[in-house]
């Protein structure tokens, strides 16, 4: 089938299999491949884009259902060489290891912080607790959120 | 001397970390080759049973494919057996399965689900036979078979086989008179305890892609923590008597942990892209897949026994330990090595008899796991020494304040231990006095409250002449670019080893440039990035270079003034000689005259790092040297609910003598994240098979790792710093340390709190609730 998708502000015409996730939309035909995939189920977070602002397992959404759907990925955070308040965060907390779970945490918390910048810390622990980070032990990742929502507030 | 000779010490931001907030950084999936085909296998779904047919005929004709095979159609025998230890496996089935995730046919084709479908189009016909998954029963006289070959495959002289049973490596460490353990003990503890299979789960699943040029050399890219062991490895298995017409390539790796170690896809990735030559074939495992088929860590089965006198001093042990290694063993040996003389602990005992197994099972074949054979036996002696201290009626802490190693005492390999191996004693004391700063509630109605505090110990498991090696070049205008086959998997060894070479080189740290990318054409040799030993020997060898860059730059001074190298002083930006001096960019490439003529030569150094003194085990005592030691303690302050079961860990403490720590917050992040680890083993994580031998735990939701809801709501992490006189700056191994203690100190919590005494693990919620619950009648 046939399929618009707005990715990162541009227009993507597909054609699609009826099967085919968001995840591999974006990572084997557009080469966008710092959406990651840990695991293909639903699982672990990795995979975590934005569409239509709401923060969403790509691995697990159904490409077909996304006509004229706004999708953000890590690849149209940051612009011109600028990080984004999130992405300096996560540096400065130290809350990178291996990054493979990085780039979904970025997202969740992007839709997260775009919608409510006042977010409460449960809904922060919330928002972060559908995702799995198998190096930090998750303290540093908490650090980086907190900040980043400092960060914003204060831009 | 002047400025950044501060870089060591501090919390410098990673050296990856931009790259990796962007999603630019590469991992093994995002690589992107022309004319790369897929592939995707066919795993036996039957964990032991003989092959008896394979037909492949109708893949092969499904649209898109353009192989399919199987060992018999390779025409696969005992001469394509691989390893480093025990030659055992083939890169997969030939005519038997040991365990239900072996791969038995593969088809490489143009999209993955052109592949996937021709998989379903394949039929095999089995003969099962009886699988066993329990160590102990394996080594039972009853136990079926599972290498009917044990003993006649190729091993190194260390790992001696017994022949016509399961057991692939028995290791026997005999100290002191072992035969009479308990002569002089005055009282004795013992008990069984379990430590079950487990899985890595490094968030970035495994993926290797392989082709095979119009040469005939090869190129192999792979998420792998050991790019040398793969080239040796291959090179043997095919043949290639070049190492130079092999390229092995190293991207990013997302997590390890061990599970990336010596091989797993490689050899089967490689032997598909042999059959398309100029094609790459790329095969990357699913979640299912990692569990099933790569490797897994631990399952080890094992009986302890301590003898002490009235007054708490130790005398004696003795344990036996099984592991379940699963349908091949070459990854296990060294294993079972480590496990066998670590079991002791951080104590002092005058007599030791500690045997290990490495024994076959059909699970899927078991290897390194953070910790490497430590967490094991540090589970059992610090379960152990608890019923100690209760029949003794001894205080916890005491009875082990009074065992801890002392400088001059013996390890059970008899090794001295020195003052600079580290102070465990004020580990300890400093992790109770963390515990302490936070009172511990008293029990109420809702909640027990239960706190406890470990020791700790491990050495590093190497080869004998394990070494690192790596590259310097100073570029015109002082830019540094270090090469290093030492693999960045989330440790942050980029960022510690610019740390190290800047301040050797008195340079900024932004000066310089460690690569991440690997190729075995290009890197220096590294033995592999394993036992947390990427910043002490890798880091030695940076050192060494950059004293060698210095003295070259000095050397290009003294031909230029005509002065004796020693009176020459560097200090990062300059040499001088009393008052005369020379900018370093005068001589970065040598120094020019002013006519043109050049004297001297580019700064370009290498470096090395050789473990020294470590030898083999002796095949009768089991005496051996390895490497030297890193001591802590962990402790935890926890509550139970008394309605759910539910164990929160309110605050854990760890405390290690890490000699010198080059980047706290990294180091912090090695701690943090290594005691998740440990967390998720004691409560939660446990590899499952059903009654048909297949595992039932094979996604993140099944196979439970901890969660952030699992987080301690406070960690705390102390570093003593006793330096280590062969450590760069004094540094010393601690990445896979803090993944140790967990299992024990929590279960000795709950212990101390409840009574109920657990010997294995994981104490989940239902085991917790359900253990109160008997308790109560
Ligand atoms: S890859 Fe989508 S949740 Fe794991
Ligand atoms: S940093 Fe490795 S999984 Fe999170």
């Amino acid at each position: 089938m046939e399929l618009t998708i707005i990715i990162n502000k541009k227009d993507y015409a597909f054609s699609v299999d009826p099967s085919d996730s968001l995840l591999s939309i974006l990572r084997e035909h557009l080469s966008l491949t710092g959406t990651k995939n840990g695991c293909s189920q639903g699982h672990c977070g990795a995979c975590t884009v934005v569409v239509n602002g709401k923060a969403v397992k790509s691995c697990i959404t159904k490409a077909k259902k996304l006509e004229n759907a706004e999708v953000l990925t890590i690849e149209g955070v940051s612009s011109n060489f600028i990080l984004h308040a999130i992405q300096e965060a996560f540096i400065e907390a130290t809350a990178v290891q291996c990054g493979f779970c990085t780039p979904g945490y970025i997202m969740e918390l992007y839709a997260l912080l775009q919608a409510d910048p006042d977010a409460e810390k449960e809904e922060i622990h919330k928002a972060l607790e559908k995702h799995l980070c198998r190096c930090t032990g998750y303290q540093p990742i908490i650090d980086a959120a907190l900040l980043a929502q400092e960060k914003i507030k204060n831009s | 001397m002047k400025l950044f000779n501060k870089v060591v010490g501090t919390s410098i931001p990673r050296a990856d970390a931009h790259e990796k907030v962007t999603g630019t950084a590469l991992y093994i999936d995002d690589l992107r080759f022309p004319r790369t085909l897929k592939m995707k296998v066919l795993r036996a779904g039957v964990p032991h049973a003989i092959i008896n047919s394979i037909e492949i005929s109708k893949a092969i004709d499904m649209p898109g494919v353009h192989k399919v095979f199987t060992g018999k159609s390779l025409n696969l025998d005992k001469n394509h057996l691989f390893g480093t230890c025990i030659f055992d496996q083939a890169p997969l089935a030939i005519d038997k399965v040991r365990h239900a995730g072996e791969i038995v046919a593969v088809v490489i084709a143009e999209t993955e689900k052109q592949a996937l479908a021709a998989i379903k189009n394949i039929d095999v016909d089995f003969k099962e036979l009886p699988f066993i998954l329990d160590p102990i029963e394996a080594v039972g006289k009853e136990a079926p078979l599972i290498h009917e070959q044990n003993g006649k495959y190729h091993h190194v002289p260390t790992f001696v086989p017994e022949p016509q049973t399961n057991i692939f490596y028995k290791y026997h460490l005999k100290k002191g008179d072992y035969e009479h353990v308990f002569q002089d003990a005055e009282i004795t503890v013992e008990d069984n305890f379990e430590y079950p299979l487990m899985n890595h789960a490094a968030i970035e699943p495994h993926g290797a892609i392989a082709q095979w040029d119009h040469t005939g050399e090869l190129h192999l890219w792979s998420s792998s923590q050991a790019p040398f062991v793969l080239r040796e490895v291959l090179a043997d298995y095919f043949k290639i008597k070049q190492m130079i017409k092999i390229h092995i390539h190293i991207p990013y790796l997302g997590g390890g942990f061990g599970g990336k170690s010596d091989y797993t896809i490689e050899p089967l990735v490689a032997l598909a892209a042999q059959l398309v030559p100029g094609y790459h074939v790329k095969f990357v495992l699913t979640r299912k897949e990692v569990f099933i088929g790569s490797v897994l860590g631990r399952g080890m089965k094992g009986h302890m026994k301590l003898g002490a006198k009235k007054d708490g001093t130790l005398v004696g042990i003795e344990a036996t330990q099984y592991f379940s290694d699963g349908a091949y063993g070459d990854t296990g040996c060294n294993v079972v090595l480590a496990a066998g003389h670590n079991c002791v602990g951080p104590y002092f005992f005058p007599k030791c008899n500690l045997k290990s197994f490495g024994v076959y099972t059909n699970s899927a074949p078991v290897g390194a796991f953070r910790g490497y054979g430590h967490p094991e036996g540090q589970f059992m002696i610090e379960r152990l020494l608890e019923k100690l201290a209760l029949k003794l009626g001894m205080e916890y802490d005491d009875l082990r304040m009074k065992n801890f190693l002392r400088p001059a005492d013996t390890n059970s390999l008899g090794q001295i231990i020195n003052e600079h191996n580290g102070d465990i004693r004020k580990c300890f004391t400093q992790t109770i006095t963390k515990l302490n700063e936070i009172p511990l509630p008293p029990e109420d109605e809702s909640f027990f409250y239960g706190r406890a505090a470990v020791g700790l110990i491990k050495s590093p498991v190497q080869t004998a002449n394990a070494s690192s090696n790596v590259f310097l070049k100073f570029n015109e205008d002082l830019t540094v670019n270090i090469s290093t086959g030492g693999v960045e998997l989330g440790q942050g060894s980029l960022t510690v080893l610019a740390q190290i070479a800047a301040q050797t080189l008195h340079i900024p740290v932004s000066n310089i440039r460690i690569n991440y990318e690997i190729n075995t054409q290009l890197t220096p040799y590294e033995w592999q990035t394993v036992a947390s030993m990427t910043t002490m020997r890798v880091g030695n060898a940076i050192i060494s270079a950059c004293e060698k860059s210095i003295t070259q730059f000095k050397q290009n001074a003294a031909l230029v003034w005509d002065y004796a190298l020693n009176d020459i002083v560097y200090d990062g930006t300059k040499v001088s000689y009393q008052d005369r001096f020379l900018d370093l960019k005068e001589l970065v490439l040598g120094y020019q005259y002013s006519d043109g003529h050049t004297v001297g030569n580019p700064i370009l150094t290498t470096g090395s790092s050789v473990v020294r003194n470590v030898t083999f085990p002796d095949l009768e005592t089991g005496q051996y040297q390895p490497y030297e030691w890193t001591f802590g303690s962990q402790g935890v302050d926890l509550k139970i609910n008394k309605k759910t079961g539910e164990i929160t860990i309110l605050h854990f403490v760890t405390a290690l003598d890490a000699g010198k720590v080059i980047n706290p917050a990294l180091a912090r992040g090695q701690v943090t994240g290594g005691v998740m680890q440990g967390i998720g083993q004691a409560l939660k994580e446990k590899i499952v098979y059903d009654e048909s031998g297949n595992m039932t735990t094979t996604n993140l939701r099944r196979y439970a790792i901890p969660r952030l809801s699992d987080m301690p709501e406070k960690f705390s992490c102390i570093f003593i710093e006793t330096p280590q006189p062969d450590g760069p700056f004094g540094a010393r191994p601690i990445a896979e340390h803090p993944a140790l203690g967990p299992p024990s100190v929590i279960l000795n919590a709950i212990q101390r709190v409840t009574g109920i005494s657990f010997t294995s693990i994981p104490v989940t919620k239902e085991r917790m609730l359900n253990a109160l619950k008997a308790g109560e009648k």
